[in-house]
């Protein structure tokens, strides 16, 4: 079991042989009886089908089926120790069926000397038989027994097999029952240990129950109900208890087909890489002007700003890249740049600085910056052009030789890079969000997906 | 729906990538200028670049 988070119970211990369905239609019936222990009156709900019935008042654990009542079991409780939160005897639709809750029961694990309980609410109707309501910190499960044996296939992690779907193991413990109110249509008994073991496939459960006194063995099967479904079937005042932490079974909020997406993020990447490819291919990148200059050594003398000779861009209005090579070794240079537009006066102005530094220190030798630069220079139209390059270096710099080429129309892979993140954001949010319900969901199963340190 | 959603963003990140390089877009910030004088052709020095107080870097490790 992991930290922090309280360990998910096995879910749901079920009655060794619950009977199935009356053979033919009957009536609901109702009896009244007096417990022989304490007096206290009794209502026996479903009458025939009841096995054990618990007095409220002395917490007996009576023999239904035997018309003296005799006393199975007595356990100690207090008196309201627990209240279950659908009262017994409340009536209500459940999935289009009409149940009364006729028992109750409290199951507990121990896990890391930690005691973990859960609570079960056994439903009636005459003509459907029992079903079960589990509930764990708000978490709720509707459960039947199993119509045929599932198969349990051993592997790295075991998967029970049930009417051809799989279930992944989730937990294996020891459980008991700790408070019964109510009748229900087995031997109940308080203390008695059972092994439980659940397998899962959200939002349904599959549960095996072993008693460990008669090695019967149970399966059923449940499906994850939110408790506002609770609450509305049985006409329940108030609100349902806010769910804590993740349940085994319960269905994760991520909705979206994850393989399907990834699919969908696959085919954009392609669809992204075919136009790198078609850009690179018909962007002319021609060369429309090249020069190489030379910043002679020391401080400028004069006006240190020239202009280029004018070159023509042609074609639409597209990109300019402008390409900046310097000979500099641990100095730099800077060049004042405008490019402008002979006829219209429009001009881009921008700086940039090319330098590189390298050395040897106790880490070993190592370098710093470049000897290139570029720049891209957006939607220019077309017309004559010319460059004003104004350099400037440090104080001391000795010669400087620097080549200044200029190309039009260029791919611009810098989109191709941010376009690919913002196709993968929204993906990776989705997965993260689905990874950590996962994670949460398997912490406290036998099978976490990442163990805490102090597991 | 959710992956038809997203498949219409992808195209629609694909429509804007294919616009920005058809159009010649850039992802440099570059300023403009506009009315340089013709007189620069001739005096180069009488035009000051925006960027000539920038603050060089004099490094190495």
């Amino acid at each position: 079991m992991g930290a922090g988070q309280p360990p998910i119970p096995p879910q749901p211990p079920r009655p060794p042989q619950p009977p199935g369905p009356p053979a033919g239609p009957a009536k609901p019936q109702v009896k009244s009886l007096n417990c022989p222990q304490c007096g206290a009156a009794i209502t026996l709900r479903s009458f025939q089908q009841a096995v054990t019935v618990v007095c409220e008042s002395c917490h007996s654990i009576l023999d239904a089926k035997d018309p003296n009542l005799t006393v199975l079991q007595q356990f100690k409780a207090a008196t309201g120790e627990l209240k279950p939160m659908i009262p017994l005897g409340t009536r209500g639709k459940l999935r289009g069926t009409d149940y009364e809750v006729i028992g109750f029961q409290r199951r507990t694990i121990f896990s890391d000397g930690e005691q973990f309980d859960w609570h079960e609410y056994l439903l009636f109707n005459p003509y459907k038989g029992f079903r079960y309501l589990s509930e764990y910190q708000g978490h709720w499960n509707d459960i039947s027994v199993c119509k045929s044996e599932p198969g349990i296939e051993h592997r790295i992690v075991d998967r029970a097999n049930y009417l051809g779907e799989y279930y992944r193991h989730f937990q294996t413990a020891e459980a008991t029952t700790s408070f019964v109110l109510g009748e229900f249509p087995w031997q109940v008994r308080v203390g008695d240990p059972v092994i439980v073991m659940d397998f899962v496939k959200p939002p349904h459960i599959l549960s095996y129950e072993k008693d460990k006194q008669s090695g019967e063995v149970t399966w059923s099967v449940g499906e994850y109900l939110y408790g506002k479904e609770v609450w509305q079937a049985f006409k329940l005042q108030g609100q349902p208890p806010e769910p804590i932490g993740v349940f085994e079974n319960q269905p994760s909020p991520n909705t979206v087909n994850l393989k399907q997406l990834w699919g969908r993020f696959l085919l954009l990447c392609a669809c992204l890489l075919g136009l790198l490819v078609m850009s690179d291919l018909f962007s002319s990148n021609k060369v429309v002007f090249s020069a190489t200059y030379q910043l002679a050594s020391g401080a400028p003398k004069g006006e240190a700003s020239f202009v280029t000779d004018v070159f023509e861009l042609k074609g639409r209005e597209s990109n300019v890249e402008i390409l900046t090579e310097a000979n500099v070794a641990n100095n730099w240079i800077y060049l004042n740049y405008a490019l402008i537009d002979q006829d219209t006066g429009r001009a881009w102005d921008f700086g940039r600085e090319v330098s590189y530094y390298s050395g040897s220190d106790s880490d070993g030798s190592w370098t710093e910056g470049g000897r290139n630069d570029k720049v891209i220079v957006p939607s220019v139209p077309p017309g004559h052009y010319y460059l004003r390059i104004e350099p400037e270096a440090d104080a001391r710099h000795p010669a400087i030789s620097y080549k200044v080429e200029v190309h039009r129309d260029v791919a611009v892979f810098g989109f191709y890079g941010w376009g690919l993140l913002i196709l993968f954001v929204p993906v990776a949010l989705l997965t993260f969000k689905a990874i950590s319900f996962e994670r949460a969901r398997w912490a406290e199963s036998d099978h976490p997906i990442l163990k805490s340190e102090s597991d | 729906m959710f992956a038809k959603l997203y498949l219409l963003y992808g195209f629609m990140v694909l429509g804007g990538i294919a616009t920005a390089q058809y159009r010649g877009w850039s992802l440099d910030r570059i300023s403009q200028v506009k009315n340089v004088p013709r007189s620069i052709r001739d005096n180069p020095g009488a035009y000051r670049s925006i960027y000539s107080s920038y603050h060089h870097y004099t490094g190495g490790k």
